[in-house]
Formats: structure tokens, C-alpha cells, sequence
């Protein structure tokens, strides 16, 4: 009951904040600039037809795998480093309460801090510390996904139906066997899902990263828009959009895969 | 005590129990269970009020009672999933307290939900190979996920319960009563000595429930070489109490109503222990 009570309470407190925030907008300055209706104009016009000359379509190219290279490596350092730590944060392959609380507080804490931080920050951090290298790039992308993706791993694990596991452990099962053929099984396919979904977020992220001066699909648009290159900047947005849905259709197929 | 420490008439006069050998002078037969007062509270209810009985190795035990009655709060409790709050219960001779979570009580005791509780998306073979994960140690287990082990235990054990086409089905794809027959072979392959089963015909229509309770009563009493087991499980059909099991304990509210065997579980019990009009537990005489 009183749980239930201090629930509602924070529910309204948090309500209270949203609407308090509201009022810190300024609701009736000029949203758009003066110069913006034409600007908008101009940016529109040029898609039709964006920059399809050869050379640039190869440099567009090279940018798109440029930014899917990074986005892969990144995604795939974010999982490693994220299942052990997921694992860990969830505690529920300890062996004891003991032992498990201490370190899933310590491992929700780091994953807490890895990912308070925004990627394009881990950027600008890493390129002070490594230069424009990929090694900047792939960490700077990996660190706060993993703290996503490990956070994410961990309320999956948490969260399955608890009646196949207690099943499990009445059948001798040690808690380590209870994770190997309960939680995994049945978080698995939402997991998978999620690291798909974050695949695309990453590919969007490392565009992004060339605000900073790292090469890629975001570095070029950051050029054609610095040279006004309307029609350049479309032919670069759309490679983008292009990667995200393939990554999208594939995990589709992946995830249909899973459940048949 | 209310119990029974003696034999039983009834399935004395019919199928020969593991027990009967044992009138020859050596004593009483040992109790495979013995609970004394033992009483179990949730925080808005009491769902068990002190209870005691024996039960004999080879019985077959149903208990009975409305819903919310706690029936499957005592199998949880015989289960070693709750503890009891109050009494002792003891498990071939030895306090529940004593026995080892994780291969020694399963060894011992062994649970058939009434939901069944299967991981969904695992493999068939995989669900009742899990049944020997007592029996596994770590390395083991991690390799059966890939390459099973006792693969050919578990395939035996599914087609003895009629389903061994779907060893490597996804158990999701399952009807009701395969998952219940899946259940009962994951328990075979646990091969305790104590069979736990909570309702577990209660999604079965009345042929295959029969079915279910001939495969059930053919593990109890066990093959040449294997020594009988003993079953106890939540049921509701008078009809079927009288033809599969030994002894008939009813519960009200938490409280023993009758402990008989389940000859004398006619329509007409049935029929009072679950009125619902009834407006305060009638104790009936107790059995023997
Ligand atoms: N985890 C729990 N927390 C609180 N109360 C519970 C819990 N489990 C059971 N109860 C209550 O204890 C009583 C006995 O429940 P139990 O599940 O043992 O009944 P049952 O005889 O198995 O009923 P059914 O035939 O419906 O399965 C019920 O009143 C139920 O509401
Ligand atoms: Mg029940």
C-alpha cells in the first residue's frame, strides 16, 4: 500500500517538473529567423535533382562506408563490453546475493556514468586525448552504447516471467544454469532486437561524430552545407536514410528468423 | 495426528504397492513424508492452518478443494519452494530444512505447475533436458545448448508421452496438453522420487485427461528395474480421483477436511467441499 502511495506521489512530482519546464520556453519570440521561409525554399528546391555527378557519388560512397565501418565496430564493442557488464548489472547469475549485490551496484553505476555522457562529448574528449584517428571515433561510440545497451541487457534479464525459472531451479538447477536456460532463452529475441535498434541509432551517431572532424557521411554534409552545396547535402542525407533502412530490413529478417 | 501410518485397504485389495512387501514383521513402513502442524501465511491470508499427515512411498495422493483452498501452497511447500511458517516437514526421514536446494531436493522432489512453466523459446529437447540439470555440472550445460547430451534419454522419455515428433519443435508452437505431456517428461528426466503435479489435467478434455493420468499413475509405479515413486496432485474430478489414486486428502480454506482413501470420495463429498453456500468449513470425519 504504501508503496503504492509514494508512487503516485512521485508520478505527480515528476508531472509537476514536465510542466514547470514548459513555462522555461519562450513561447512568443520568433521561433524561425526572418531570412528562414527562403532558406527553407532553397533547400527544398535543391533535391530536385540532388548532386548525381560520378565523382561525387563515389566520394558519397566512400563516406557511407566510411560511417557504417564505424558504426559496426562501435556497435560491436558496445555488445562485448555490454553482455558481461549487462550480465553483471542484473544479478542474476551470482551465486549468492552476497556477492552478486555489491557488483551489480558497481556495474549499474558504470554503466550509469559511460552512457551520462553523450557520444559527440566522448568525441571531443578522445580527440583531445587520440587525434581524428578511428580508434576516437569507434570509442566514442562505443562507450555510451555500451552503458545503453548494458543497462537495456540487464532489465530484459530481470524481467522475464518468473514461473519457468523457479520450474528450473526445482529441477536442480544452479543459478547459473538458470540463466543459461531461462533468462538468455527468453530475453534473447528482445535483446537481439534492441542491439538492432541501436545498430541504426549508432550509424546515425557516427554521422554525426563529423561535427567533430571525423570522417564520414556527417563530415561531408558538414562541407556541402558550409559551401551551401544544397543539392550535395541531399545526396548525402539520402545515403544515409539508405543505410539505416537496409539495417532496418535486415534486422527484420533476422528477428522473423528468431521466432519461426 | 490426522494421517494415516497404516496400509491401505483399498489399493492393497488392487494393484500391488511398493509398501505392501513390507508387512512382514520389519515395522511400519517409513513415511516418505511426514508433516506435522505445518501452516504457511501470505501477508492478507492464511492459506494453510496447521496440518499434519504421512504419506507412504507409492501413494498416490490427490488433494482437493475450491479454489484458493491451498492446494498448491502445500505442493509448493512440499516442493521446497515456500518454507513453512509454522511445523516441520520431513522428506524420507530427513527435515526439508536439511536437504540442499538444487540436485538433493531434486532428486527428491520434483513439480509439475499447474501453468506448466516451460521456457517458451527454447527447444522441446532442450525443455526436458533441463529436467537434468541437477545432474549437469556447468561445462556440460553450456555445451548441451549447442550439442544436447542425453539427447537420446530425452527423446525417449517424449515418445513414451505419444509426442516424440516434436523434439525439436519450438515449445511456443505447443498445444496445452503436449506442454503438459513436455512437463511430465522434463520430470522424468529429473527422476525424483517424489512427483508433484498441480492440476494437472485442468486444460485437458476428459479423454486425454484419462490419458494423461495413466502416464502419470505408469511413472509412479514404476518399471522392473526401478522402484515405485510416490504422487501427489492437485485434482477436482471425483471420477477420476477414484480411478487413478490410492488416497484423497480435502482442504478448505486452508484447512483438512477429510484424508480418506479415495474410494469413499463420492460425488456427494465432492459436491459439499465445494459449496460454495456452505457458510463455515464442516470438518468430516476423518478417513480410516
Ligand atoms: N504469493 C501469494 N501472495 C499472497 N497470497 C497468495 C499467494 N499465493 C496464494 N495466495 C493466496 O493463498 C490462498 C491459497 O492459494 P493457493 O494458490 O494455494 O490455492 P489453490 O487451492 O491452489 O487454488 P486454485 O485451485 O485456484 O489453484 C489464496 O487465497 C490465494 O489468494
Ligand atoms: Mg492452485
Amino acid at each position: 500500500m504504501r508503496v503504492l502511495e509514494s508512487r503516485r506521489l512521485l508520478t505527480l512530482i515528476l508531472f509537476a517538473a514536465f510542466a514547470w519546464s514548459l513555462s522555461g520556453v519562450d513561447w512568443l519570440g520568433p521561433m524561425v529567423h526572418t531570412g528562414g521561409p527562403q532558406s527553407l525554399l532553397r533547400f527544398i528546391q535543391a533535391l530536385f535533382p540532388p548532386e548525381l555527378s560520378p565523382a561525387f557519388l563515389k566520394l558519397t560512397l566512400a563516406a557511407s562506408f566510411q560511417t557504417l565501418a564505424y558504426s559496426v565496430a562501435a556497435i560491436t564493442v558496445a555488445v562485448l563490453v555490454a553482455v558481461p557488464m549487462g550480465l553483471l548489472a542484473s544479478g542474476v547469475a551470482a551465486r549468492s546475493a552476497r556477492t552478486g549485490l555489491p557488483a551489480a551496484v558497481a556495474a549499474r553505476f558504470l554503466l550509469g556514468a559511460i552512457r551520462s555522457v553523450h557520444e559527440l562529448v566522448w568525441a571531443v574528449l578522445f580527440v583531445y586525448a587520440l587525434g581524428l584517428s578511428s580508434a576516437t571515433a569507434i570509442l566514442a561510440l562505443a562507450l555510451p552504447y555500451a552503458g545503453i545497451l548494458g543497462r537495456i541487457y540487464a532489465d530484459l534479464l530481470n524481467d522475464v516471467p518468473e514461473e519457468p525459472l523457479r520450474a528450473l531451479r526445482a529441477s536442480g538447477a544452479s543459478p547459473f544454469q538458470v540463466f543459461l536456460f531461462g533468462r538468455l532463452p527468453m530475453a534473447f529475441p528482445d535483446m537481439l532486437s534492441y542491439s538492432f535498434y541501436r545498430f541504426e541509432c549508432a550509424i546515425r551517431s557516427a554521422a554525426i561524430l563529423g561535427f567533430v572532424g571525423i570522417p564520414g557521411l556527417g563530415y561531408q554534409i558538414q562541407l556541402s552545407l558550409h559551401d551551401i552545396l544544397f543539392d550535395q547535402v541531399w545526396t548525402l542525407l539520402v545515403a544515409l536514410v539508405f543505410l539505416v533502412v537496409a539495417v532496418d530490413l535486415w534486422s527484420t529478417r533476422v528477428r522473423r528468423d528468431l521466432v519461426s | 495426528m490426522i494421517g494415516r501410518n497404516g496400509k491401505n485397504p483399498q489399493a492393497e485389495g488392487r494393484i500391488p504397492l511398493p509398501q505392501a512387501s513390507r508387512e512382514d514383521g520389519l515395522g511400519p513402513d517409513p513415511a516418505i513424508v511426514v508433516a506435522e502442524g505445518i501452516c504457511k501465511s501470505y501477508p492478507s491470508i492464511r492459506a494453510l492452518s496447521p496440518l499434519s499427515f504421512n504419506i507412504l512411498p507409492g501413494e498416490k495422493v490427490a488433494l482437493v478443494g475450491p479454489s484458493g483452498s491451498g492446494k498448491t501452497t502445500l505442493l509448493y511447500l512440499l516442493a521446497g519452494i515456500l518454507q513453512p511458517d509454522e511445523g516441520v516437514l520431513s522428506i524420507d526421514g530427513r527435515p526439508m530444512t536439511s536437504v540442499r536446494p538444487g540436485r538433493e531436493l531434486s532428486q527428491l522432489v520434483g513439480l509439475v505447475h499447474q501453468q506448466y512453466d516451460l521456457v517458451p523459446h527454447l527447444s522441446v529437447l532442450h525443455n526436458v533436458l533441463a529436467g537434468r540439470l541437477g545432474q549437469w555440472g556447468l561445462l556440460r550445460s553450456v555445451i548441451s545448448l549447442v550439442w544436447p547430451r542425453d539427447r537420446q534419454m530425452a527423446e525417449e522419455a517424449l515418445a513414451q508421452m505419444g509426442i516424440g515428433d516434436k523434439v525439436n519443435e519450438r515449445t511456443s508452437h505447443l498445444s496445452g496438453g503436449e506442454l503438459q505431456r513436455v512437463a511430465i517428461a522434463r520430470l522424468m528426466m529429473q527422476s525424483s522420487r517424489i512427483i508433484l503435479a498441480d492440476e494437472p489435467v485442468s486444460s485437458l478434455d476428459p479423454a486425454r485427461a484419462e490419458g494423461l493420468l495413466g502416464l502419470l499413475t505408469d511413472l509412479v509405479r514404476g518399471s522392473d528395474g526401478n522402484d515405485g515413486k510416490t504422487l501427489i496432485a492437485s485434482m477436482h474430478s471425483p471420477y477420476l480421483i477414484r480411478k487413478y489414486f490410492s488416497r484423497v486428502i480435502g482442504l478448505r480454506e486452508g484447512v483438512l477436511q477429510f484424508d480418506m482413501p479415495s474410494s469413499e470420495m463420492t460425488d456427494e463429498v465432492s459436491d459439499r467441499l465445494y459449496d460454495l453456500e456452505q457458510p463455515e468449513p464442516a470438518l468430516w470425519g476423518v478417513g480410516n
